[in-house]
Protein backbone atom coordinates (compact mmCIF):
# COMPACT_ATOMS: atom_id res chain seq x y z
CA UNK A 1 0.00 0.00 0.00
CA UNK A 2 1.22 3.41 -0.92
CA UNK A 3 0.15 6.19 0.87
CA UNK A 4 -0.10 10.03 -0.59
CA UNK A 5 3.19 10.48 1.19
CA UNK A 6 4.64 7.55 -0.26
CA UNK A 7 4.03 9.07 -3.47
CA UNK A 8 5.18 12.75 -2.73
CA UNK A 9 8.00 11.08 -2.09
CA UNK A 10 8.91 8.76 -5.41
CA UNK A 11 7.21 11.90 -7.49
CA UNK A 12 9.92 14.05 -5.92
CA UNK A 13 13.09 11.33 -6.80
CA UNK A 14 11.41 11.41 -10.25
CA UNK A 15 11.33 15.22 -10.81
CA UNK A 16 15.32 15.13 -9.21
CA UNK A 17 15.80 11.94 -11.88
CA UNK A 18 14.46 14.17 -14.89
CA UNK A 19 16.29 17.57 -13.83
CA UNK A 20 19.71 15.11 -13.93
CA UNK A 21 19.01 13.32 -17.49
CA UNK A 22 17.18 16.11 -18.84
CA UNK A 23 14.45 13.30 -19.75
CA UNK A 24 11.04 14.16 -20.15
CA UNK A 25 8.70 12.13 -18.35
CA UNK A 26 9.07 9.39 -15.89
CA UNK A 27 6.85 6.98 -13.88
CA UNK A 28 6.55 4.08 -11.40
CA UNK A 29 4.12 1.57 -12.68
CA UNK A 30 3.14 -1.54 -11.41
CA UNK A 31 3.68 -4.95 -13.68
CA UNK A 32 -0.02 -4.87 -13.81
CA UNK A 33 0.29 -1.80 -15.38
CA UNK A 34 -1.32 0.64 -12.57
CA UNK A 35 0.87 3.99 -12.52
CA UNK A 36 1.62 5.39 -8.86
CA UNK A 37 3.87 8.25 -9.00
CA UNK A 38 4.94 10.24 -12.04
CA UNK A 39 6.47 13.56 -12.59
CA UNK A 40 7.37 15.32 -16.47
CA UNK A 41 5.19 16.65 -18.95
CA UNK A 42 3.54 14.16 -21.71
CA UNK A 43 1.22 16.42 -23.15
CA UNK A 44 -2.26 15.01 -24.44
CA UNK A 45 -1.29 11.11 -23.66
CA UNK A 46 -3.15 8.78 -21.53
CA UNK A 47 -0.82 7.69 -19.08
CA UNK A 48 -3.32 4.74 -18.08
CA UNK A 49 -2.82 3.29 -21.27
CA UNK A 50 0.75 4.16 -21.55
CA UNK A 51 1.47 2.29 -18.08
CA UNK A 52 -0.83 -0.50 -19.26
CA UNK A 53 0.98 -1.07 -22.92
CA UNK A 54 4.55 -0.17 -21.18
CA UNK A 55 3.38 -3.26 -18.12
CA UNK A 56 2.45 -5.54 -21.61
CA UNK A 57 5.64 -5.25 -23.05
CA UNK A 58 7.93 -5.63 -20.03
CA UNK A 59 6.29 -8.91 -19.36
CA UNK A 60 6.27 -9.99 -22.88
CA UNK A 61 10.00 -9.40 -23.04
CA UNK A 62 10.40 -10.95 -19.25
CA UNK A 63 9.22 -14.10 -21.04
CA UNK A 64 11.45 -13.75 -24.08
CA UNK A 65 14.44 -13.91 -21.12
CA UNK A 66 12.93 -16.92 -19.47
CA UNK A 67 12.96 -18.92 -22.66
CA UNK A 68 16.62 -17.80 -23.53
CA UNK A 69 17.46 -18.82 -20.39
CA UNK A 70 18.18 -15.59 -19.09
CA UNK A 71 17.06 -14.81 -15.00
CA UNK A 72 15.38 -11.30 -16.35
CA UNK A 73 16.16 -8.30 -18.58
CA UNK A 74 16.90 -5.76 -15.82
CA UNK A 75 15.91 -2.75 -18.56
CA UNK A 76 14.32 -2.28 -21.94
CA UNK A 77 14.95 0.35 -24.47
CA UNK A 78 12.94 1.08 -27.20
CA UNK A 79 13.98 3.55 -29.70
CA UNK A 80 11.70 5.71 -31.63
CA UNK A 81 13.15 8.61 -34.26
CA UNK A 82 12.31 11.84 -31.99
CA UNK A 83 11.17 9.85 -28.86
CA UNK A 84 12.41 6.94 -26.71
CA UNK A 85 11.65 4.92 -23.95
CA UNK A 86 13.16 3.29 -20.85
CA UNK A 87 11.99 0.85 -18.83
CA UNK A 88 14.41 -0.26 -15.60
CA UNK A 89 12.82 -3.44 -13.43
CA UNK A 90 12.22 -1.98 -9.59
CA UNK A 91 11.75 -4.71 -6.95
CA UNK A 92 8.36 -5.88 -5.32
CA UNK A 93 6.96 -5.68 -8.95
CA UNK A 94 7.26 -2.58 -10.06
CA UNK A 95 8.83 -0.43 -12.95
CA UNK A 96 10.47 2.48 -13.91
CA UNK A 97 9.24 4.26 -17.08
CA UNK A 98 11.39 6.95 -18.40
CA UNK A 99 10.41 8.49 -22.05
CA UNK A 100 13.34 11.32 -23.55
CA UNK A 101 13.71 13.17 -26.75
CA UNK A 102 16.58 14.69 -28.66
CA UNK A 103 17.59 17.07 -25.60
CA UNK A 104 19.43 14.16 -24.16
CA UNK A 105 20.88 10.63 -25.02
CA UNK A 106 20.51 6.58 -23.80
CA UNK A 107 23.75 7.18 -22.03
CA UNK A 108 23.14 9.76 -19.80
CA UNK A 109 19.23 8.53 -19.15
CA UNK A 110 20.55 5.23 -18.30
CA UNK A 111 22.90 6.23 -15.52
CA UNK A 112 20.64 8.72 -13.79
CA UNK A 113 17.42 5.97 -14.36
CA UNK A 114 20.35 3.23 -12.14
CA UNK A 115 20.76 5.73 -9.61
CA UNK A 116 17.13 6.77 -8.79
CA UNK A 117 16.49 2.71 -8.89
CA UNK A 118 18.27 2.57 -6.01
CA UNK A 119 16.59 5.24 -4.00
CA UNK A 120 13.23 4.20 -5.27
CA UNK A 121 13.94 0.29 -4.47
CA UNK A 122 14.62 1.74 -0.80
CA UNK A 123 11.50 3.91 -0.61
CA UNK A 124 8.91 0.52 -1.93
CA UNK A 125 10.84 -1.54 0.25
CA UNK A 126 10.46 1.20 3.35
CA UNK A 127 6.87 1.25 1.94
CA UNK A 128 5.86 -2.96 2.32
CA UNK A 129 7.42 -2.94 5.60
CA UNK A 130 5.52 0.40 7.08
CA UNK A 131 2.38 -2.02 5.45
CA UNK A 132 2.81 -4.95 7.54
CA UNK A 133 1.87 -2.76 10.57
CA UNK A 134 -0.45 -1.05 8.91
CA UNK A 135 -4.63 -2.19 9.46
CA UNK A 136 -6.27 -2.48 6.01
CA UNK A 137 -8.21 -0.07 4.41
CA UNK A 138 -11.57 -0.78 5.22
CA UNK A 139 -14.34 1.87 4.58
CA UNK A 140 -18.38 1.76 5.51
CA UNK A 141 -20.80 0.36 3.94
CA UNK A 142 -21.52 -3.25 2.37
CA UNK A 143 -21.18 -2.54 -1.87
CA UNK A 144 -22.01 -5.45 -2.58
CA UNK A 145 -26.07 -4.93 -3.30
CA UNK A 146 -25.11 -0.91 -3.03
CA UNK A 147 -26.28 0.80 -6.00
CA UNK A 148 -24.00 3.58 -5.63
CA UNK A 149 -21.45 1.18 -6.19
CA UNK A 150 -22.41 0.69 -9.83
CA UNK A 151 -20.22 1.67 -13.05
CA UNK A 152 -23.24 3.35 -14.92
CA UNK B 1 -15.81 -4.21 -24.92
CA UNK B 2 -17.31 -3.12 -28.10
CA UNK B 3 -20.11 -1.96 -26.63
CA UNK B 4 -18.93 0.38 -24.11
CA UNK B 5 -21.75 3.58 -25.32
CA UNK B 6 -23.64 1.95 -22.22
CA UNK B 7 -21.40 3.25 -20.01
CA UNK B 8 -22.04 7.27 -19.41
CA UNK B 9 -21.12 8.74 -16.09
CA UNK B 10 -17.56 6.93 -15.57
CA UNK B 11 -14.81 8.44 -17.13
CA UNK B 12 -14.04 6.68 -19.70
CA UNK B 13 -10.17 6.24 -21.70
CA UNK B 14 -9.88 5.41 -24.99
CA UNK B 15 -9.85 1.28 -25.92
CA UNK B 16 -6.97 -0.09 -26.94
CA UNK B 17 -6.68 -3.05 -29.02
CA UNK B 18 -3.26 -5.19 -29.82
CA UNK B 19 -5.04 -7.08 -32.42
CA UNK B 20 -3.36 -9.09 -35.38
CA UNK B 21 -4.19 -7.74 -39.33
CA UNK B 22 -6.87 -10.26 -39.34
CA UNK B 23 -8.37 -8.30 -36.50
CA UNK B 24 -7.80 -11.23 -33.68
CA UNK B 25 -6.76 -9.83 -30.19
CA UNK B 26 -2.82 -10.76 -30.12
CA UNK B 27 -2.19 -9.24 -26.64
CA UNK B 28 -4.92 -7.62 -25.09
CA UNK B 29 -7.58 -5.01 -25.53
CA UNK B 30 -7.15 -2.35 -22.80
CA UNK B 31 -10.05 0.08 -21.64
CA UNK B 32 -9.78 2.25 -18.27
CA UNK B 33 -12.85 3.45 -16.85
CA UNK B 34 -12.85 6.15 -13.63
CA UNK B 35 -15.48 6.12 -11.41
CA UNK B 36 -17.12 7.33 -8.09
CA UNK B 37 -18.38 4.45 -6.87
CA UNK B 38 -17.17 4.70 -3.44
CA UNK B 39 -17.78 7.55 -1.58
CA UNK B 40 -14.95 10.06 -1.58
CA UNK B 41 -12.89 7.87 -4.02
CA UNK B 42 -12.27 7.57 -7.61
CA UNK B 43 -11.76 4.25 -8.39
CA UNK B 44 -10.01 2.94 -11.56
CA UNK B 45 -10.99 -0.11 -12.84
CA UNK B 46 -8.61 -1.40 -15.77
CA UNK B 47 -10.54 -3.90 -17.81
CA UNK B 48 -8.54 -6.46 -20.33
CA UNK B 49 -9.76 -8.93 -22.57
CA UNK B 50 -7.76 -11.76 -23.21
CA UNK B 51 -7.17 -13.79 -26.62
CA UNK B 52 -9.01 -16.79 -27.06
CA UNK B 53 -6.79 -18.94 -29.23
CA UNK B 54 -4.82 -21.73 -28.22
CA UNK B 55 -1.39 -20.68 -29.23
CA UNK B 56 -1.80 -17.41 -27.26
CA UNK B 57 -1.68 -19.25 -24.07
CA UNK B 58 1.28 -17.52 -23.02
CA UNK B 59 -0.05 -13.72 -24.06
CA UNK B 60 -3.09 -15.23 -21.67
CA UNK B 61 -0.75 -15.94 -19.15
CA UNK B 62 0.80 -12.28 -19.14
CA UNK B 63 -2.23 -10.54 -18.75
CA UNK B 64 -3.59 -12.82 -15.79
CA UNK B 65 -0.83 -11.79 -14.23
CA UNK B 66 -1.94 -9.02 -11.65
CA UNK B 67 -5.82 -9.67 -11.99
CA UNK B 68 -7.96 -8.96 -9.57
CA UNK B 69 -11.62 -9.69 -10.92
CA UNK B 70 -12.13 -12.25 -13.95
CA UNK B 71 -15.42 -12.35 -16.30
CA UNK B 72 -15.55 -15.57 -18.06
CA UNK B 73 -17.35 -15.66 -20.85
CA UNK B 74 -19.00 -18.84 -22.16
CA UNK B 75 -20.37 -18.86 -26.04
CA UNK B 76 -23.80 -20.33 -25.73
CA UNK B 77 -23.40 -22.31 -28.83
CA UNK B 78 -23.35 -26.10 -28.22
CA UNK B 79 -21.01 -26.22 -30.74
CA UNK B 80 -18.79 -24.50 -28.79
CA UNK B 81 -18.94 -26.13 -25.49
CA UNK B 82 -15.70 -28.18 -25.75
CA UNK B 83 -13.90 -25.26 -26.47
CA UNK B 84 -15.85 -22.90 -23.31
CA UNK B 85 -14.77 -26.67 -21.65
CA UNK B 86 -11.02 -26.09 -22.34
CA UNK B 87 -10.94 -22.84 -21.88
CA UNK B 88 -12.12 -22.96 -18.34
CA UNK B 89 -9.81 -25.49 -17.62
CA UNK B 90 -7.23 -23.06 -19.03
CA UNK B 91 -8.03 -19.87 -16.96
CA UNK B 92 -7.77 -22.12 -13.97
CA UNK B 93 -4.27 -23.61 -14.91
CA UNK B 94 -3.02 -20.00 -16.17
CA UNK B 95 -4.40 -18.94 -12.66
CA UNK B 96 -1.76 -21.81 -10.89
CA UNK B 97 1.08 -20.71 -13.09
CA UNK B 98 0.50 -17.03 -12.10
CA UNK B 99 0.24 -18.49 -8.05
CA UNK B 100 -3.62 -17.57 -8.01
CA UNK B 101 -7.00 -19.86 -7.92
CA UNK B 102 -10.31 -19.21 -8.89
CA UNK B 103 -10.75 -19.41 -5.07
CA UNK B 104 -8.92 -16.35 -4.00
CA UNK B 105 -10.46 -14.02 -7.05
CA UNK B 106 -13.63 -12.77 -7.40
CA UNK B 107 -15.06 -13.80 -10.96
CA UNK B 108 -18.62 -13.65 -12.62
CA UNK B 109 -20.07 -15.77 -15.51
CA UNK B 110 -21.62 -14.60 -18.34
CA UNK B 111 -23.45 -16.55 -20.45
CA UNK B 112 -23.06 -15.31 -23.94
CA UNK B 113 -25.04 -15.24 -27.32
CA UNK B 114 -28.49 -16.29 -25.17
CA UNK B 115 -29.86 -14.64 -29.00
CA UNK B 116 -28.93 -17.42 -31.37
CA UNK B 117 -31.98 -20.13 -32.37
CA UNK B 118 -30.01 -23.42 -30.49
CA UNK B 119 -28.51 -21.47 -27.54
CA UNK B 120 -27.67 -24.02 -25.01
CA UNK B 121 -29.70 -24.21 -21.89
CA UNK B 122 -28.92 -21.75 -19.11
CA UNK B 123 -29.54 -24.96 -16.35
CA UNK B 124 -27.09 -26.93 -18.39
CA UNK B 125 -24.40 -24.32 -18.75
CA UNK B 126 -25.27 -23.78 -14.99
CA UNK B 127 -24.44 -27.43 -14.49
CA UNK B 128 -21.15 -27.54 -16.28
CA UNK B 129 -19.38 -24.26 -15.28
CA UNK B 130 -21.08 -23.34 -11.89
CA UNK B 131 -21.47 -26.90 -9.80
CA UNK B 132 -19.39 -25.86 -7.21
CA UNK B 133 -20.23 -25.32 -3.24
CA UNK B 134 -19.79 -21.55 -3.41
CA UNK B 135 -21.31 -20.81 -6.99
CA UNK B 136 -20.08 -17.78 -8.99
CA UNK B 137 -22.74 -14.98 -10.05
CA UNK B 138 -24.02 -15.53 -13.48
CA UNK B 139 -25.42 -13.52 -16.32
CA UNK B 140 -27.25 -13.82 -20.02
CA UNK B 141 -25.89 -11.72 -22.41
CA UNK B 142 -26.42 -10.35 -25.78
CA UNK B 143 -22.99 -8.96 -26.30
CA UNK B 144 -23.76 -7.75 -29.77
CA UNK B 145 -26.62 -5.33 -28.45
CA UNK B 146 -24.99 -4.30 -25.28
CA UNK B 147 -27.41 -6.51 -23.69
CA UNK B 148 -26.67 -8.13 -19.86
CA UNK B 149 -22.92 -7.03 -20.40
CA UNK B 150 -23.14 -3.79 -17.99
CA UNK B 151 -24.96 -6.26 -15.49
CA UNK B 152 -21.88 -8.32 -14.96
CA UNK B 153 -19.15 -5.74 -15.40
CA UNK B 154 -21.18 -4.59 -12.07
CA UNK B 155 -20.99 -7.56 -10.27
CA UNK B 156 -17.74 -7.65 -10.43
CA UNK B 157 -16.48 -4.25 -9.80
CA UNK B 158 -19.31 -4.82 -6.67
CA UNK B 159 -17.21 -8.20 -5.57
CA UNK B 160 -14.19 -6.36 -5.87
CA UNK B 161 -15.16 -3.53 -3.94
CA UNK B 162 -16.52 -5.55 -1.35
CA UNK B 163 -12.94 -6.88 -0.37
CA UNK B 164 -12.85 -3.25 0.94
CA UNK B 165 -15.97 -2.95 2.97
CA UNK B 166 -16.42 -2.99 6.89
CA UNK B 167 -18.82 -5.61 6.42
CA UNK B 168 -18.13 -8.97 6.17
CA UNK B 169 -19.35 -10.14 3.31
CA UNK B 170 -18.79 -14.39 3.29
CA UNK B 171 -19.30 -14.87 -0.65
CA UNK B 172 -16.40 -12.38 -1.40
CA UNK B 173 -13.05 -14.49 -2.13
CA UNK B 174 -9.71 -13.07 -1.94
CA UNK B 175 -9.84 -10.88 0.70
CA UNK B 176 -6.43 -12.55 2.64
CA UNK B 177 -4.06 -10.15 0.63
CA UNK B 178 -4.88 -6.59 0.25
CA UNK B 179 -3.29 -5.14 -3.09
CA UNK B 180 -0.50 -2.88 -3.25
CA UNK B 181 -2.42 -0.90 -5.70
CA UNK B 182 -4.50 0.24 -3.20
CA UNK B 183 -3.88 3.99 -1.91
CA UNK B 184 -5.25 6.10 0.77
CA UNK B 185 -7.39 9.11 -0.50
CA UNK B 186 -7.21 11.11 -2.53
CA UNK B 187 -4.95 8.76 -4.43
CA UNK B 188 -6.66 5.81 -6.44
CA UNK B 189 -7.05 2.70 -6.71
CA UNK B 190 -6.94 0.25 -9.47
CA UNK B 191 -8.84 -3.04 -9.27
CA UNK B 192 -8.22 -4.96 -12.53
CA UNK B 193 -10.94 -7.28 -14.33
CA UNK B 194 -9.60 -9.30 -16.93
CA UNK B 195 -12.49 -10.83 -19.45
CA UNK B 196 -11.70 -14.51 -20.29
CA UNK B 197 -13.23 -14.82 -23.42
CA UNK B 198 -13.48 -18.60 -24.29
CA UNK B 199 -13.49 -17.88 -28.18
CA UNK B 200 -12.78 -14.09 -28.75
Amino acid sequence: MLTAEDQTAIEQRLADFLTKSEAQWSALVDKGGNLFAQSGDTGQLDLSILSALAAGSFAATHELAKRLGEPDFSALYHEGHGQHILMSALHHECLLVTIFGERTNIGLVRFYAQQVTLSLNELLQQAREKEASTPPLLLEGEFLNDDQAAIT
Amino acid sequence: MRQDHQITHAQKGELVSLATDADRTLFFDFLSLNTKTLPGFTTRFQLYTVPGQAIYNTTRQLVLKGVDGIVFVVDSHWEKMADNVESFANLQENLIENHLSLVQIPYVLQYNKRDIPNAAPVNYLEFTFNNRANRALAFESVAATGSGVLETLNAAARLLLAKYSKTPNANVTGMSQPNLAVAVPPSVDNPRVTAGNAVA
